[in-house]
């Protein structure tokens, strides 16, 4: 188990969370259960002052995940540190058997918590909050997911033993690797590039098009094909290293921390895509969400796509 | 244009002890009436104010305003309304008494973000209005307590609300000015505001302006 003052804040703000969780949950729960905005009784109007409880409650969760996503990622690099053969946060994760699902399930949870806001939002937005139930209701949903992270989280931090070795980034990620990421690799760059851009072009035509289903597909499409290419091929030309693909180290301050803004620029992208097709919104505010999902989107592919031809031009050859 | 049906407020001060401030009210106001709420205090005529101008929302029971059942707004919805129909005039004025007569009467306009022009040409009409143009440029603090209350009188008509709200609006005024005040009552009338006022001032009992006269008694009406 590793208690370090990193790892501590995290313990603290999870009960923290846990505790206004619940309360939201059972909230939720009896919104969900008794709510009639039609009704003019005394339950409902008590519903409907608890429905602002739980959506500030579940508002300010998220409002604090979002920051505690990247203390989180901070912490792997600092606890990486005390792990033999640990790099980077990428050992970390590997260091136990729940890491890599804890940190699917994290960047799940920032979807789904910012889904649940924008549907918040576009319920605020009506007289007659058409979505109250719906949102409370994908909340109970979300309760599991964030609790299993919880959950996950503390298993995970507890059942590092720092007298056990761990493998670091390089061998994690390399092709020789026996776990399932090394099947990336097998995968041929003309082949995975081709498809990296091809969705892309396709989803700035869906765009033109304006196909809101399609759109959002996708970014689905998108999303999964930029996590692979960006392990499997640009990664190495971030680190200028043909074997290296660490979706972790260009965290750090030695890449100039540009990992944060490639992740951000691809969750916001895809977020705002994701949600074009699955909530009924106004049509001022659809045009605004395509218009944010391919700008972030377009950047994405842009900055990613200038590592490999900086490399090209500077050094006359390819990885 | 305002009904209260079946409406009842209470205010929760711990699990135990909770103050029932009107029980059950049903009441419905035309279009240009002026209304008289009278009681002792602690009656419930403030709440019946507050609920008719959606700064409370009631305990069961609902509140409609133009066919807007205005007590089912959320917090956002309950502003824009307040902003677009009501103009409130209080007992103690709540005027800020640091700026300009000016400036505190234009205070509604702010979050409405009109040009210049167009906020100058109402800040006009309502101070001539209400007779406070000579004093435009006065700190409010430096005026005397009826040149206050047309100020706040002026405030509460700048955006030409269609309901107007007066808690105990002569509780501070000798008997000249509330006379004044009431000279005021029949210009607004003249323009066809709705008027509910909340006083138990005897000057306003059986005022012919006035078309009806509500007792409230113990959170009740009187019948």
């Amino acid at each position: 188990m590793i208690l370090s003052p990193e790892v501590l804040t995290i313990f603290i703000l999870n009960m923290i969370f846990a505790s206004f969780a619940i309360i939201a949950l059972i909230l939720s729960i009896q919104i969900v259960l008794k709510w009639d905005m039609n009704a003019t009784t005394s339950r409902q109007y008590t519903l409907e002052k608890q429905s602002y409880l739980a959506a500030t409650i579940i508002k300010y969760i998220f409002a604090i995940k979002v920051p505690l996503f990247l203390f989180f990622i901070f912490t792997l690099d600092k606890v990486s540190a005390v792990l033999t053969g640990a790099m980077c946060g990428a050992g970390v994760v590997d260091a136990t058997d729940y890491g890599n699902y804890l940190f699917i399930l994290k960047v799940i949870n920032l979807y789904i918590f910012a889904y649940w806001i924008v549907l918040h939002k576009e319920d605020m937005r009506h007289e007659d909050q058409p979505y109250t139930k719906k949102k409370f209701l994908f909340f109970i949903v979300a309760f599991f997911f964030f609790s299993a992270e919880l959950i996950i989280e503390g298993i995970m931090f507890a059942s590092i033993d720092l007298d056990e070795m761990v493998s670091c980034c390089g061998t994690i990620y390399s092709s020789s690797s026996t776990s399932y990421i090394s099947k990336i690799f097998a995968i041929d760059s003309t082949i995975l590039l081709s498809t990296f851009y091809g969705i892309f072009l396709l989803m700035s035509l869906v765009f033109v098009l304006r196909r809101k289903y399609l759109f959002s597909i996708m970014n689905i499409l998108f999303l999964i094909i930029s996590i692979i290419t960006l392990i499997s091929f640009f990664g190495t030309y971030i680190y200028e290293l043909p074997s290296h693909h660490c979706p972790f180290c260009f965290l750090q301050s030695d890449y100039y921390y540009v990992g944060y803004l490639i992740y951000a620029l691809l969750f916001i992208g895809t977020f705002y895509g994701l949600v074009t097709g699955f909530i009924e919104i106004n049509e001022k505010d659809r045009e605004r969400n395509y218009k944010i999902s391919i700008i972030f989107n377009s950047l994405y592919v842009i900055l990613l796509s200038l590592y490999p031809i900086v490399f090209y031009v500077k050094n006359g050859v390819w990885l | 244009m305002i009904t209260l049906k079946s409406v009842t407020k209470s205010y929760e001060l711990n699990k135990k002890d909770i103050v029932t401030a009107v029980e059950d009210i049903n009441l419905s106001f035309k279009k240009g009436e002026i209304i008289v709420l009278k009681g002792a205090s602690g009656s419930g005529k403030s709440t019946i104010l507050s609920l008719i101008a959606a700064l409370s929302k009631p305990t069961s029971g609902e509140v409609v305003v133009d066919g807007k059942k205005i007590s089912k707004l959320s917090d956002d919805f309950a502003t824009l309304y307040r902003r677009e129909n009501i103009g409130f005039i209080f007992q103690k004025y709540n005027l800020i008494p640091n700026l300009s007569v000016a400036d505190n009467i234009i205070a509604p306009l702010v979050p409405i973000n009109l040009d210049e022009d167009e906020v100058q040409k109402k800040l006009t009409t309502v101070m001539d209005m209400f007779d406070i143009s000579h004093k435009q440029d006065v700190k409010v603090r430096n005026l005397s307590g009826g040149e206050q209350q047309r100020v706040a009188i002026a405030r509460a008509n700048v955006n030409n609300p269609k309901i107007i709200i007066a808690d105990e609006p002569t509780a501070n005024l000798d008997e000249k000015l509330s006379l004044r005040f009431i000279e005021i009552l029949r210009e607004l009338q003249k323009l066809g505001k709705t008027i509910v006022i909340a006083t138990h001032d005897p000057l306003f009992f059986d005022l012919d302006l006035v078309d009806r006269e509500i007792e409230v008694h113990n959170g009740k009406v009187v019948l």
